[in-house]
């Protein structure tokens, strides 16, 4: 019994984290129409950013600031920032599956530097050595692995709640309105460049804490952990579970990475033992099966986007809430 | 120098060879199909058996042309490779593209195809192991072109070369001067109105991924015959093919074959500047900026 | 080329005779161990086989305890989530003392920190080879519970450097895997022998799965090494030589174990690879040696060639005996048990059946045992590190064939010279 809370503890913990992602990447993909095909980078930047700036020194390597963990992971999630600034000014331009390509272009330098550039990243042997925070003085693994999960639900539940709230400001409208019809929501006077670009931020800056959260429970972080597999997962969790509607994202990420392991433990379970060598590659046939009929079964995801109707607000205070979004967006 | 830059192209030929399909089946058919790089993995996985089923049979049919590593066999086989290849893009589209077509948006499609290029691709692996295989495991000698400046080139790859320029040409004339290129153009500009027109619709989209599924096993032959055949082939190539495209622009076949050079040349060029460990992000770095400047591609235009 | 069918059916066929023979000795009760190992991967998957054949051995030698061993294979997709789940999954909910695996130091590094230091399981890898472990094992973070039965770098890189130096050449242009073991290798090898006043004329990273390797080749080709060291996978590394091959690259060549292949062997052409010399660690010096070798012909029908079949095989065997010296299947127990197993003043065996069914009864004894497997007379630092003895060999018609002998001494000797 213990040893299924134990590992139900484990696996909602990876999912969860995942969750955070998929959940910036709704902010893109469900209410912008950002095709951010390059989830991995901003993911990495946050893991590798955390991990380096709150990492005990690195012989000949840099980094070894040994911040304390709040600031740390603050700092990964900054870089994540950044890094979605710079390349949301350098693709402003691009829609659809031009964009898709840039930014996916974007995960393959930035998984190229954590490769190759050993000085900084620690190159393909990864970055390891960081201590997670309180676990010396908590003692009990299975006590502390209850705690950090209880942590990772508490950032999930902070971003669910300040994307709720954010999409269903006029900000929210706004940026479903640049998604419907970017020409008509400049004709209104708005800007959707600039507004594209804060979104685009915003949801980085998400995935960049999941990448810190979990570069914190592994207490490691190497290049085969941002691989393009990972912007996969992410994606094919939003679409089961529905662009566009927040619960959706979430419920997504349980049924996909669920299925994704239960997959594996299954056919070792029941696969006969002279296809036990052959089940990696069967695993991979089941995941395609299952993202092909779900999406068969379900075209816009299991809990499709709702209609949201904003609050109705008075003209001047619609303007104050917006620059209060943009002010929060902007920090 | 001069080496990388004919290395450029000839390695550019290849993806120029695969981009041609992609990006008609972009632009017809309006959906990013990442399945469509698991065709050439079919396409050349055909064509190694039925050469082998050939050579068997006929074993005066395995007599190299010239210079080259092609045979009669092999020549055979990728016709057969290329039917094949056609019907299995069909039947991919009867099966669960065209339900979502009806019932859903563009995306919902990729991510269908990113789950179909999952099942042909392990598939394969399953039928055929795992490991990289080649049709002949005789090795291709370069030949010495010029001794200085030195250059040294492979006949197979100048033979993939003139194959894309000629693949590249037809297509562009069917496209430009046939009715079925108007159609098919039609479709691509405005499908509703194209069906008003009495252009038929759901039969344009099977020819197009007849052409499609055909030139991803031409395509997935030649990248065995100068490389090797492996199941990931497909997935190796995938994302070259993508930049390839989307960097010509989406519909441009001509956009395609050069958006194959710049492809093959940048990887070429990259590491006369940088480590080859960069060598991956470079060909991606080089779209973002051309795209910073032509957002719609080369070629391509604004939808 | 069209062997994959041959390459599959003695597969099939072992698993069938598996299920047909089950060992004479009525075993009621079934001891579980888990592995954690990239089954869809080309080079991992008959990684696994190997494993699941000793585990077989092992059975037919009367299992752990008197029950029958079950090995619960899980794919790691050489992803560490993916592994590390896998991993967590074994540990929990079917309660494995023990874990083998993973390949991937990438993924078997979160594995050990988050799953089987925490929870006392023992884990041995056959194929991690990065130096971060050892680093990790002197911090004391490991508890002991981790072993691994691949040489470390230093040494592999060090032997190649010794061959580069006995063939005398002068100027060498390394290609590396682009991962942490190619990483490491190429560094070394290029700092070894640079210290010998080779000249390294190209040192260039070869990643996984890039359509052409046509320049890096040609990167390599134009600085005009007298000879080349490769460290490569068989699939990257038929790419990478059949391009250099035809491109007139030279065929002085000296390669890493993992390319002891008959895939890579046949891919490239043995008329190629006349002049290349591999480097590897040494099977034993006993009456036995060739026999990791015929048992793996007589299951496989083919030579042991490819990355880390013989790391694995030694990593189940000295793991399984360890369970069967340790008074309780515990993982601090099992691991503490490693050492009488592999202790060179204990009793010497080759693990087949009869090997086997000796070494458990002078454990019943109280003996200690010297294991001699597949690698060689394996014995453990503190750190779970191995250090092995190691071979030169060619490539033959019929695999590979040892050309000469390095004793852990010249090994060691060597790298005393360099001065590091």
């Amino acid at each position: 019994m213990i040893g299924l809370i134990s590992y139900l503890t484990f696996f909602l913990t990876i999912a969860l984290i995942l969750a955070i992602a998929v959940l910036g990447l709704n902010l893109h993909w469900g209410y912008t129409g950002i095709f951010n095909g390059g989830v991995a980078a901003f993911f990495g930047a946050g893991a590798y950013g955390l991990i380096i700036l709150g990492g005990p020194d690195r012989a000949g390597e840099f980094g070894g600031f040994g911040w304390p963990f709040p600031l740390a992971m603050a700092g990964g999630v900054v870089l994540a920032g950044l890094l979605a600034l710079i390349v949301g000014l350098a693709t402003t331009k691009l829609r659809h599956d031009y964009l898709a390509i840039a930014t996916f272009g974007v995960a393959v330098a930035v998984e190229s530097v954590a490769r190759n550039a050993e000085f900084l990243t620690g190159g393909a042997k990864g970055v390891r050595g960081f201590e997670r925070p309180l676990e010396a003085a908590v003692g009990n693994p299975f006590v502390y692995s209850l705690l950090f999960l209880a942590l990772v639900v508490a950032c999930l539940a902070a971003v669910y709640w300040a994307l709720e709230r954010t999409v269903r400001s006029p900000f929210g409208r706004l940026l479903r309105a640049i998604r419907e019809d970017e020409v008509a929501a400049r004709a209104l006077g708005k800007s959707p460049a600039r507004i594209r670009l804060q979104s685009f931020i915003l949801g980085a800056m998400i995935m960049g804490l999941a990448g810190g959260l979990y570069a914190t429970f592994y207490a490691f972080v190497s290049p085969q952990d941002i691989l393009p597999i990972l912007t996969f997962q992410i994606w094919a969790m939003l679409i089961v579970g529905g662009a566009g509607n927040n619960k959706g994202a979430i419920l997504g990420t349980l049924i996909v990475w669920g299925g994704w392991v239960a997959s594996g433990w299954a056919l070792t379970r029941y696969a006969p033992v002279d296809w036990q060598l052959y089940t990696g590659t069967i695993q991979y046939i089941l995941i395609g099966l299952v993202i092909v009929l779900t999406l068969l079964a379900r075209p816009k995801g299991l809990l499709p986007e709702e209609l949201t109707v904003s609050t109705a607000v008075a003209p001047n205070e619609a303007q104050s809430n917006l620059s209060e979004t943009k002010h929060q967006t902007q920090q | 120098m001069i080496q990388s830059l004919f290395d450029g192209i000839l390695v550019g030929a290849i993806l120029s060879l695969g981009a041609i399909g992609l990006t008609l089946m972009m632009h017809i058919l309006r959906f990013a199909n990442f399945s469509h790089a698991e065709l050439l993995s079919v396409g050349a996985y055909v064509a190694l058996v039925f050469d082998g089923a050939f050579a068997t049979l006929a074993p005066f049919l395995t007599n190299k042309w010239g210079a080259l590593s092609a045979t009669t066999a092999l020549a055979l086989a990728t016709l057969l490779a290329i039917a094949i290849a056609g019907v299995t893009a069909v039947i991919a589209d009867r099966l669960v593209f065209k339900r979502l077509r009806e019932a859903a948006g563009p995306l919902t499609m990729v991510f269908a195809s990113f789950g179909v290029a999952l099942i042909m691709r392990n598939v394969i692996g399953l039928i055929f192991g795992l490991q990289s295989i080649h049709y002949s495991n005789e090795i291709a000698f370069a030949v010495v072109v010029s001794t200085d400046p030195f250059l040294l080139v492979k006949p197979d790859q100048l033979f993939v070369l003139a194959l894309a320029l000629v693949a590249m040409a037809a297509l562009h004339v069917v496209m430009a001067r046939t009715p079925l290129g108007f159609a098919l153009r039609a479709i691509s500009e405005n499908p509703s109105l194209a069906q008003v027109n009495g252009i038929n619709l759901s039969r344009m989209v099977t020819i197009t991924w007849l052409i499609g599924g055909g030139m991803a096993a031409l395509a997935g032959v030649s990248y065995a015959v100068t490389n090797h055949l492996s199941p990931v082939m497909g997935r190796d190539l995938v994302l070259s093919l993508f930049a390839a495209a989307i960097l010509g622009g989406l519909g441009s076949v001509p956009g395609a074959v050069i958006g194959g050079f710049v492809v093959g040349l940048a990887s070429s060029l990259a590491l006369l500047i940088v480590p080859a460990g960069y060598k991956p992000a470079i060909p991606f770095l080089l779209i973002i900026i051309a795209l910073y400047v032509r957002p719609n591609g080369l070629f391509g235009e604004a939808r | 080329m069209k062997n994959f069918k041959l390459l599959a059916l003695p597969a099939f066929a072992a698993a069938g005779l598996l299920l047909a023979g089950e060992p004479a000795q009525a075993q009621d009760c079934t001891q579980k161990v888990g592995a954690v190992l990239p089954t869809s991967v080309d080079w991992g998957r008959p990684i696994a086989e190997t494993a699941q054949f000793a585990v077989d051995i092992f059975n037919e030698a009367g299992g752990v305890k008197g029950c029958k061993v079950d090995m619960i294979l899980r794919d790691t997709q050489v992803d560490p989530k993916v592994g590390v789940d896998a991993a967590k999954a074994l540990v929990d909910l079917e309660k494995v003392p023990l874990l083998l695996g993973a390949v991937s130091s990438g993924v078997s590094m979160p594995i050990l920190t988050s799953v089987t230091v925490p929870s006392n399981v023992m884990q041995m890898s056959c194929c991690s080879s990065s130096t971060a472990f050892t680093a990790v094992a002197e911090e004391g973070k490991t508890n002991g519970l981790w072993f691994r039965t691949f040489a470390t770098t230093r040494n592999q890189a060090a032997v190649a450097a010794m061959l580069i130096r006995d063939k005398g050449y002068k100027s060498v242009a390394i290609f590396y895997k682009n991962d942490d073991w190619g990483q490491d290798i190429g560094k070394l090898v290029a700092a070894d022998i640079e210290k010998l006043g080779v000249t390294v004329t190209a040192n260039v990273a070869i990643n996984d799965g890039q359509p052409s390797y046509r320049a890096e080749v040609t990167e390599a080709l134009k600085s005009q090494p007298e000879a080349l060291y490769v460290a490569l996978y068989p699939t990257e590394g038929s790419a990478v030589l059949r391009e250099w091959v035809s491109l007139g690259g030279t065929q002085k060549m000296v390669v890493a174990n993992s390319l002891k292949s008959d895939e890579f062997r046949d891919a490239v052409g043995l008329q190629y690879l006349g002049e290349a010399v591999g480097h590897d660690s040494a099977p034993p010096r006993t009456d036995s040696a060739a026999s990791f070798v015929d048992l793996y012909k007589a299951k496989f029908n083919a030579e042991p060639n490819g990355p880390g079949l013989p790391n694995v095989f030694d990593a189940v065997m000295i793991s399984l005996l360890a369970m069967e010296a340790a008074p309780e299947l515990t993982g601090d127990q099992i691991a503490a048990q490693v050492g009488k197993i592999t202790d060179p003043s204990g009793m010497t065996f080759f693990p087949n059946a009869d090997g086997l069914k000796a070494a458990k009864d002078a454990l019943a004894e109280g003996k200690a045992l010297s294991y001699t497997g597949a690698t060689g007379a394996v014995k453990f630092d503190a750190n779970g590190d191995v250090s092995a003895p190691a071979v030169a060999w060619t490539f033959t018609d019929a695999g590979t064939a040892e050309s000469q002998y390095f004793t852990i001494e010249d090994v060691d000797g060597f790298i005393g010279s360099l001065g590091n």
